[in-house]
């Protein structure tokens, strides 16, 4: 008996509190935030006023040390309204997360308290021009001069970027030595040598802010190293492994919004005498969308329910909510413009737009192809 | 100072309502917060946080509005008080209980919504002051304390009137009256351990509602459809159109 999958009473009022605020506030200006890629920093106020930006920084920080279980809450609700506006406190999740896991007392101090005290971003800079998958094959170079590391290079496609405070940035200290050379450190936007481009032309997310960041010759305290020297690719995917459920949380947003427009859509719109509805062709498109939802949804809970107990099991659950919850949900979108026909193909209806922007949640934070080898890794692993 | 907020728990707006058996069935319905109830617990909680005291969420209901309290608790609401009974209750009987608890209470000012979202009922807060003997400001869209009496404005059909009322009075809320915030995360962590106090109804000696919903319909809109024949006589068909629009339709 001891299977439950109920969720707190706090969790239900959170759920209500999301799901109100991604009704009233972020779904209404949604395709008016993609069509200008517009950054809606009046949302993400908002979100700091109802407690619902960067919940994971803990207590003794200031903040409310909430779990993944809560996230993954929070994401299903922003992403149901705009998956581009979500990438934004979920990327900061992501900045945060390595700190949660490195970070000493007066790291998390000075770094995630301010995150608590107004409204403030993180953001996590690991993908290069050059790498993205093989992350170990990073080029940017950490050299050590006394007390400071000398950062040089170019970090690509990073969530929020210039927008947070700081970016958690994976450079080496010795690139042959691969993984073992990489370290994480926090650097501040403001410090000198640091320049940003922000990336134009995206497909979808548009309301998020994409950037390339360049980093030239940045003098940074080895005070704001978290672990130790050569733990950073460690600590980058100690991050993943967490904060992937996310990714999968705002999915299943996005798929249930498809499966709400097209069965809204299909009892209104008429053809040869009845509602699209009564036809088995869209009713099996619903039913299929529904199926993807329902496992997806419940996965991803499952695996954020696994990481706050901290069991490791959640390593390869969170890889299978991830690379899952983004491919049902990318076809529920498709289909949705299917069962809309030409008005799904217009901006005028949301469905086009949840297509546009989960495209993105099958490549960022390790693509499908790699969550695929971390969860093969992990069948053969018992077996080797 | 002291200040009530009364509150009832209803379906969202967004919710599809069903009609079962002649009766109105909930299942599967979201209930909230009514949200002309949220002026009157914003209204409260803006008055404490102006002038220090007590804000305080009061309901008759069944057991499952303890969820709507906790929204007011999360929101900024100090503490609540539940009556608790099941099924309907009619307005002139809740505000007899409701009463009893706000002379025990005694606040200062109370304030409940102008207006009912599921049954559009505006009864309960002139009701409730009624039973006290207090007086009674509805349709409330401004509202200042001013010593032992409050300043408020209410709405009237042509317009609007300003009153100056006495203290302890009941005023029920209107929109426009302030914008109700969101109840935030750490306030739902905080409420959960918020007291709220549940009394049976029958305890404080309500006998039956007064009333008993025999049968519920839902109203259904039809369009007519009605559609003049002007293929052999466009100039009659014409005038019979205005004609229609004018003394049926009214809208030219």
């Amino acid at each position: 008996m001891a299977l439950d999958f109920s969720l707190t009473d706090e969790q239900k009022q959170l759920q209500q509190l999301a799901r109100r605020f991604a009704r009233e506030q972020v779904a209404p200006v949604a395709a008016e935030n993609d069509e200008k890629a517009r950054v809606p920093w009046e949302l993400v106020e908002q979100l700091y006023e109802i407690g619902l930006l960067n919940i994971s920084v803990p207590e003794e920080a200031g903040g409310l040390g909430l779990g993944l279980v809560e996230e993954a809450i929070i994401g299903e609700e922003l992403g149901w309204a705009d998956m581009g506006f979500y990438t934004i406190p979920m990327a900061s999740e992501l900045g945060i997360t390595p700190l949660l896991i490195a970070a000493n007392d007066e790291q998390k101090k000075r770094f995630l308290k301010p995150l608590t005290e107004r409204p403030s971003l993180a953001s996590f800079a690991l993908s290069e021009p050059g790498n993205g998958s093989d992350a170990a094959a990073l080029r940017t170079r950490a050299v050590r001069d006394g007390d400071e590391y000398v950062i040089t290079g170019t970090k690509m496609w990073i969530s929020n970027g210039k927008e947070a405070d700081f970016n958690v940035v994976f450079a080496t200290f010795d690139p042959a030595l691969r993984h073992k050379g990489v370290i994480a450190i926090v650097v501040e936007n403001d410090r000198e040598g640091v320049s940003f481009n922000k990336i134009h032309g995206k497909m979808g997310q548009r309301a998020a802010p994409t950037y390339e960041i360049i980093y030239d010759d940045v003098r940074v305290p080895l005070e704001n190293r978290l672990g130790e020297e050569g733990a950073g690719f460690k600590i980058a995917m100690l991050t993943l492994d967490k904060t992937r459920i996310p990714v999968a949380a705002g999915s299943v947003g996005v798929a249930r919004r498809a499966l709400e427009e097209s069965a809204k859509y299909s009892l209104e719109r008429e053809a040869f005498g009845k509602p699209i509805a009564d036809l088995q062709a869209i009713q099996f498109k619903l039913a299929n969308m529904k199926i993807g939802l329902e496992t997806a949804r419940i996965y991803t809970y499952y695996a954020a329910w696994l990481a706050d107990r901290g069991d490791p099991a959640h390593i390869s659950a969170s890889a299978v909510a991830k690379a899952y919850a983004s491919e049902i949900a990318f076809e529920a979108a498709n289909e949705a413009i299917q069962v809309l026909g030409g008005y799904g193909y217009v901006n005028d209806f949301p469905v086009e737009k949840l297509l546009r922007d989960v495209k993105l949640n099958q490549i960022y934070e390790g693509t499908n192809e790699i969550q695929r080898v971390i969860i093969a890794r992990d069948i053969l692993k018992a077996l080797r | 100072m002291k200040y009530v907020a009364i509150i009832r728990q209803v379906p969202d707006g967004e919710s599809k309502i069903k009609v079962d058996g002649g009766k109105v069935s909930l299942e599967g319905a979201t209930l909230i917060l009514d949200q002309m109830d949220e002026y009157a617990v914003e209204q409260i909680i803006r008055l404490k946080e102006a002038a220090g005291g007590e804000a305080v969420v009061v309901a008759f209901g069944p057991e499952r509005t303890e969820e709507a309290m906790r929204t007011a608790l999360a929101m900024g609401a100090d503490r609540g008080v539940l009556i608790t009974a099941e099924g309907y209750v009619d307005p002139i009987t809740q505000a007899a209980a409701l009463a009893k608890v706000l002379a025990e209470e005694a606040p200062d000012v109370v304030f409940s919504g102008g207006q009912q979202a599921d049954w559009d009922s505006q009864a309960l807060g002139p009701a409730v002051a009624e039973a006290l003997g207090w007086p009674s400001v509805t349709w409330t869209t401004a509202f200042e304390l001013d010593g032992a009496s409050a300043k408020a404005t209410h709405d009237l059909d042509e317009g609007a009137e300003v009153v100056k009322v006495a203290l302890p009075a009941i005023f029920t809320a209107q929109q426009g009256l302030n914008e109700p915030r969101y109840p935030t995360l750490p306030g739902i962590m905080k409420a959960k351990k918020k007291e709220i106090k549940k009394i049976d109804a029958a305890e404080l000696g309500v006998s039956a509602s007064k009333v008993e919903i025999l049968e519920q319909q839902i109203m259904e809109l039809e369009r007519q459809g009605k559609i003049i024949d002007g293929s052999k006589e466009p100039a009659a068909a014409a005038a019979e159109l205005i004609r229609l629009l004018h003394e049926e339709a009214k809208v030219l």
